[in-house]
């Protein structure tokens, strides 16, 4: 009866309010299929459809996280909506405009959820370029303290620096050299 | 210069764990100071951006592990079997409520479009044309010649016919008619009489409207039919007149009797009289006769799953295909019976003088 428990929507919406994992596995499972189906009867592979949904349930996660939701309408059109709107601006991309859509579902317009999440996906492409080029040790460095949020005493221990002073004037030096690497590919539209 | 130290300050500073005073002291600078303020932007920025990427990663980790876990773990099998179990237990009533609406509407209509069609079944009766097809005789035939063929196995085995009907003269000169049906796709056609005497014929007209073909013999031996006693009726027969045939729907002649029941054949055909004589496939073709001896008929077919219906061309519309034929076939010939012989005659007597008029059509194809 686990399952039960995410049988409606708002069910599924307070589970990921709640951090909850088996709802977002529920919500993931429960609508693949639909999308999987879309992307692959319109000229699009498993891969793509995986990369699509994964990219649909991300901006429905995030929408949830941030409490920006107004959901009106079901959680399914809502995916299929931005699927459906992501995949189209890809096969754009791949300079094959599909001249017919073979829609299974209605579907929503959404003139600002897509948009949003595309600058967010661009800054974030910036970021993992810049923490690449940033190189070891400064990338953990930074990885641990700031998005793992480890203490400066464990990251002492880690890299074996021999007191916090050396410890925070590397992380000052990284910090500084992300930055640069950072701002010079990425201005943000505002 | 900025060192780490003032980071630090930053970093408290963003995160609001600066004491009062320090976070008063600092806010002044940032009026004063615009480079510490875009530091301070600057860094806001990074972090975010670095913090939210993270938190992205995580997601993405877990929404892959999801689907590699959707993919190939036995999970999602049993997690859907217990979706099933669950769905059905919460609707097994209804799901029960509906089995049984449909199963009992399904039997209902069955049963009362069987009940509406009962009725009609009986009007839509197919209409029988009697041709027949002689497959049976024909073993029985091959059996002998196999017999012959053992004694002489030089001459070639002769092909019997595929199926055959009835014919009669209608003139001296070597005419025949029969039903079309009967000679229908006939690579050659031959007839033979009670008698024994076979003649080799050729189709000289067809009429599909009424079912009705004239042939002619084609032996140079033929020497005509002699005489025909029998004339043709042009006027339509009344209804009840005692009316009989004679035919081949075995290798003997056989002799039918009944009445003449409608002035009207098969779903109105006026062509057509309705007859009450049992007949069977090979008695299509053979004539139809009344008591005075005049043909007033030609059979062809009866009415399927009915007793006693049978049909017969009106004699009016052979002679209309007779003379139409010798319109057509310019100083074609063909001369009808005029006298009539068997008026006052028996009926056994009749028998006995037409028996050599008439013909079993064999068609070979």
């Amino acid at each position: 009866m686990r399952k039960s428990l995410y049988e409606t929507d708002e069910a599924i919406m307070e589970g990921i309010r709640n951090d909850d994992d088996r709802a977002l596995a529920h919500l993931y499972k429960l609508h693949f299929p639909m999308i999987s189906y879309f992307i692959i009867s319109n000229s699009g592979t498993d891969d793509e459809a995986k990369d699509i949904y994964q990219e649909g349930v991300i901006v429905f996660y995030e929408k949830i996280k941030g409490n920006s939701l107004e959901l009106s309408c079901q959680i399914k059109t809502y995916l299929y909506s931005v699927c459906r709107r992501l995949w189209l601006k890809r096969l754009a991309e791949k300079g094959r405009y599909a001249n017919r859509i073979e829609d299974s579902e209605n579907y929503l317009s959404l003139e600002e959820d897509v948009p949003q999440h595309e600058e967010n996906e661009r800054q974030f492409g910036v970021m993992a370029e810049a923490l690449d080029q940033l190189g070891e040790p400064c990338r953990t460095l930074l990885e641990d303290f700031y998005i793992r949020a480890q203490g400066m005493q464990e990251i002492v221990e880690k890299f074996g620096y021999t007191n916090t002073d050396t410890a925070k004037n590397q992380k000052y030096k990284c910090l500084q050299r992300l930055k640069k690497l950072f701002f010079t590919s990425y201005k943000p539209e505002v | 210069m900025f060192d780490h130290r003032i980071y630090e300050q930053i970093e408290r500073y963003l995160a609001g764990t600066l004491p009062a005073e320090e976070k008063a002291a600092f806010e002044a600078l940032l009026l004063t100071d615009l480079r510490l303020a875009d530091q301070v932007q600057e860094h806001r920025q990074v972090l975010q951006a670095m913090q939210q990427y993270g938190k992205r990663q995580q997601l993405r980790h877990k929404l892959n592990s999801i689907h590699t876990e959707m993919e190939t773990g036995p999970q999602a099998i049993t997690s859907e079997l217990t979706a099933w179990k669950v769905f059905f237990k919460k609707h097994a009533q209804t799901m029960a409520v509906a089995a049984s609406v449909s199963l009992l509407s399904v039997f209902g209509t069955l049963w009362s479009v069987q009940q509406i069609k009962k009725p009609v079944q009986q009007q839509t009766a197919r209409y029988v044309e009697l041709r027949r097809e002689v497959e049976k005789i024909k073993k029985e035939q091959r059996a002998i010649i196999n017999g012959i063929a053992s004694a002489d196995a030089a001459a070639p085995a002769p092909r019997s016919a595929r199926f055959s009907g009835t014919g009669f003269a209608i003139s001296p000169d070597g005419y025949i008619v029969t039903s079309s049906h009967v000679i229908q796709g006939a690579d050659s056609i031959l007839i033979e009489n009670k008698a024994g005497l076979k003649y080799k014929v050729t189709e000289v007209h067809r009429n599909t409207d009424y079912d009705l073909t004239i042939l002619k013999v084609e032996d140079p031996a033929f020497a005509g039919f002699g005489k025909l006693p029998y004339t043709f009726k042009t006027a339509t027969s009344d209804l009840g007149e005692r009316v009989y045939t004679l035919g081949f729907p075995r290798e003997d002649i056989v002799f039918g009797e009944g009445s003449l029941s409608s002035a009207s054949g098969f779903e109105g055909d006026t062509t057509s009289y309705q007859i009450s004589i049992p007949l069977n496939p090979g008695n299509s073709g053979g004539p139809l006769l009344d008591d005075k001896g005049n043909v007033i008929g030609v059979i062809n077919g009866k009415q399927a799953g009915q007793e006693g219906a049978a049909f017969a061309v009106k004699s009016s519309y052979l002679l209309q295909m007779v003379t139409e034929m010798k319109e057509r076939e310019n100083g074609l010939a063909v001369s009808l019976p005029q006298q009539n012989n068997l008026s006052g005659t028996s009926r056994t007597q009749q028998l006995k003088k037409l028996q050599d008029y008439i013909f079993v059509v064999k068609v070979y194809n």
